[in-house]
């Protein structure tokens, strides 16, 4: 299948104004730096990352809501998002949705269930009265809520009812993607099933293209087509989903999976857990080596001199770093 | 269409944070107290003309007569004018004075704290030099400036008022939208196609409100007695009747017939709590992080 998002080379700068107030110089502060992926109609891809890697902040990018500085090009369908202006952007929000991370937060607190879900109809589309009710009645059912609890408010559901009436809003206007921004993090373990899968439901029925954005790799492994991880702003590796869980090639994410917690006590004792001491380096002073370098536990001398690029490091599988050779990790050593 | 779990039945009555915020001023005895003499106090401006369609400006009797005696329910003053009279007449001129005063704080205020709130940056900068400007104004003295340049009219008054009070009203619209402007249902309706007038005004303000709106009704309060202020020092229309004027005028004969100052120093000071117990049953009702105490 083709390419239906096209990322390339994005950058998202904030500039920042650090002690010396009104009069200091601005600094700019690169929270996503030059990173590109493709995204295939209809999969799933996603982004993972420590809080801080600029996933986030990616990720909003493509549905034009930073207000950073943004460099390179987002192509939905062969064209570019970020050049839009006003009347050009609202075709574009139709096709870019987001669901957002916190759902006590997402919804109007002041508005009806029905008028939140009906609002990107409203301010996008000209659709007639009758026709949106028909939509908003529709949406309730696909994500599972009463039609008869459309009148409540907010603060009359529960977390997961809530997440439910923040999917149906992204889909109101039949998107082409939907951004998940950290859809469940916020939701009790048992409600976040619940939620992954009826967003993987909704995904078949209407032919949606996720860029699922989540710290939880288990989360991401029950979800996705393939997996960018970020550091530092950074895409550090990215790759096919069985490629990266079965083989991860670049530290970080080698350490990152290793963390995840294994209910089966077999596995438990195959593992063993690769720690990463220290801190991530300070965003508004980065090194100019490898930014991982400093907590990596097989860094050597190029690390830190040379930033790694994302090369290819076997059949869909990129990996930015200097040790990865041929589908094989430099932690293959220590690991076992 | 398939669900993924059943959902609980449901809920028969929506509750909106409006119909909540009442639920709870209505428990709230002082601000029930306050919102009762606050609708007595209307209605006796609204109606007392009317029953007692004494002219405040007529000499009825003799100057200095003490309240209750020949038939004047609080006496007269010192051109032996009807107090009573001077007192229902005056509740209009004061009450709409302070509803006034107050409706031009919450524009100004409003407009500027909003603007500062949304935009930031340099608009924030600017904005907020100029409330500054404002806020370091004595307040009286500029007011008696303004009202003793263009005329002690009633509009006058009320715009020399609202253009000293307007600044506790933009601080505390811009830090709400501060507030308010970083939660994720403001971006929801960014990514639903909100244009930004429409996110300032229909996303974020009604969500800024209950401190505005205690602060507005607090401002009223605060008005009246600005108001008070300037007519004891003489610059008030003396074509109409307000408690201030009527405390001003009389204030040489204080140690001889008290009562003509202390009945409408009464009358406002009665006023004035009665806002501030509705002002802050409002504060309670309205601000969620207060009810639990």
């Amino acid at each position: 299948m083709s390419d239906l998002l096209d990322v390339q080379n994005l950058s998202v700068r904030f500039g920042v104004r650090r002690k010396g107030g009104f009069f200091a110089k601005p600094t700019y502060l690169t929270a996503v730096d030059d990173i590109s992926f493709t995204v295939r109609k209809g999969e799933t891809l996603a982004i993972v990352g420590e809080s801080g890697s600029g996933k986030t902040t990616a990720a909003l990018a493509i549905a034009r809501l930073v207000s950073g500085l943004t460099s390179g090009k987002i192509l939905l369908e062969g064209r570019d998002l970020l050049p839009l202006d006003r009347e050009d952007l609202k075709d574009m929000r139709q096709k870019v949705q987001v669901i957002f991370q916190d759902p006590y937060s997402s919804l109007n607190p002041r508005k009806r269930a029905e008028d939140i879900v009906r609002e990107p109809l409203d301010s996008l589309t000209d659709k007639s009265i009758s026709e949106k009710r028909e939509i908003v009645d529709g949406l309730f059912k696909a994500v599972g809520l009463h039609p008869e609890q459309k009148r409540l408010f907010p603060h009359q559901f529960s977390g997961g009812q809530r997440q439910r009436i923040g999917i149906a809003r992204a889909l109101s206007t039949q998107p082409e993607v939907i951004i998940c921004d950290e859809p469940v993090s916020a939701l009790d373990v048992a409600v976040q099933a619940q939620i992954l899968n009826l967003l993987r439901r909704l995904q078949t029925e209407f032919g949606l293209t996720y860029v699922f954005i989540s710290h939880d790799l288990g989360v991401v492994q029950h979800m996705c087509d393939s997996v960018a991880v970020m550091y530092m702003g950074k895409i550090v590796e990215h790759a096919d989903r069985l490629s990266l869980f079965n083989n991860p090639l670049h530290p970080y994410t080698a350490a990152l999976l290793s963390a995840v917690p294994s209910v089966d006590p077999m596995l438990r004792e195959q593992s063993r857990r690769i720690l990463i001491p220290g801190d991530p380096p300070d965003p508004l002073d980065l090194p100019k080596g490898c930014r991982f370098a400093s907590r990596c536990p097989v860094a050597e001398a190029r690390c830190r001199d040379v930033a790694p690029r994302l090369k290819l490091a076997g059949s869909n599988h990129r990996a930015a770093c200097h040790l990865v050779e041929d589908e094989t990790s430099p932690l293959a050593g220590i690991r076992s | 269409m398939m669900t993924d779990q059943t959902i609980d039945p449901p809920v028969a009555k929506a509750r909106s944070p409006l119909s909540e915020a009442w639920e709870m001023f209505r428990h709230n005895h002082s601000a029930m107290v306050g919102l009762g003499l606050l609708v007595l106090i209307v209605l006796a401006a609204i109606f007392g003309p009317l029953l007692y369609p004494t002219d405040p400006f007529d000499m009825v009797w003799a100057p200095f007569s003490p309240p209750g005696e020949e038939g004047f329910l609080l006496g007269t003053d010192y051109l032996g004018r009807d107090l009573l009279s001077q007192i229902l007449y005056g509740a209009r001129v004061t009450l709409i004075i302070g509803l006034s005063a107050a409706i031009v704080t919450v524009v100004i205020g409003v407009t500027v704290g909003a603007l500062a709130g949304f935009y930031g940056g340099i608009v924030e900068e600017a904005l907020m030099r100029f409330t500054e400007f404002f806020q370091v104004l004595p307040t009286l003295l500029f007011s008696m400036v303004i009202v003793a340049l263009f005329g002690a009219s009633l509009p006058m008054i009320t715009f020399a008022i609202g253009i000293v009070s307007w600044t506790a009203v933009a601080r505390i619209t811009r830090s709400e939208f501060q507030r308010v402007r970083e939660l994720e249902y403001v971006m929801a309706s960014r990514a639903s196609g909100a244009s930004n007038s429409k996110l300032m005004f229909e996303v974020i303000l009604p969500n800024a409100l209950p401190p505005i709106i205690v602060q507005s009704a607090l401002m009223v309060g605060s008005a009246i007695l600005f108001e008070a202020g300037l007519s004891f020092l003489g610059l008030t229309d003396p074509n109409v009747v307000s408690w201030g004027q009527i405390i001003g005028s009389n204030r040489q004969y204080i140690l001889e017939s008290s009562f003509t100052v202390t009945i409408p120093g009464l009358a406002i000071f009665i006023t004035v709590l009665a806002i501030s117990l509705v002002g802050d049953g409002l504060n309670d009702a309205l601000n969620p992080k207060l009810r639990k105490r």
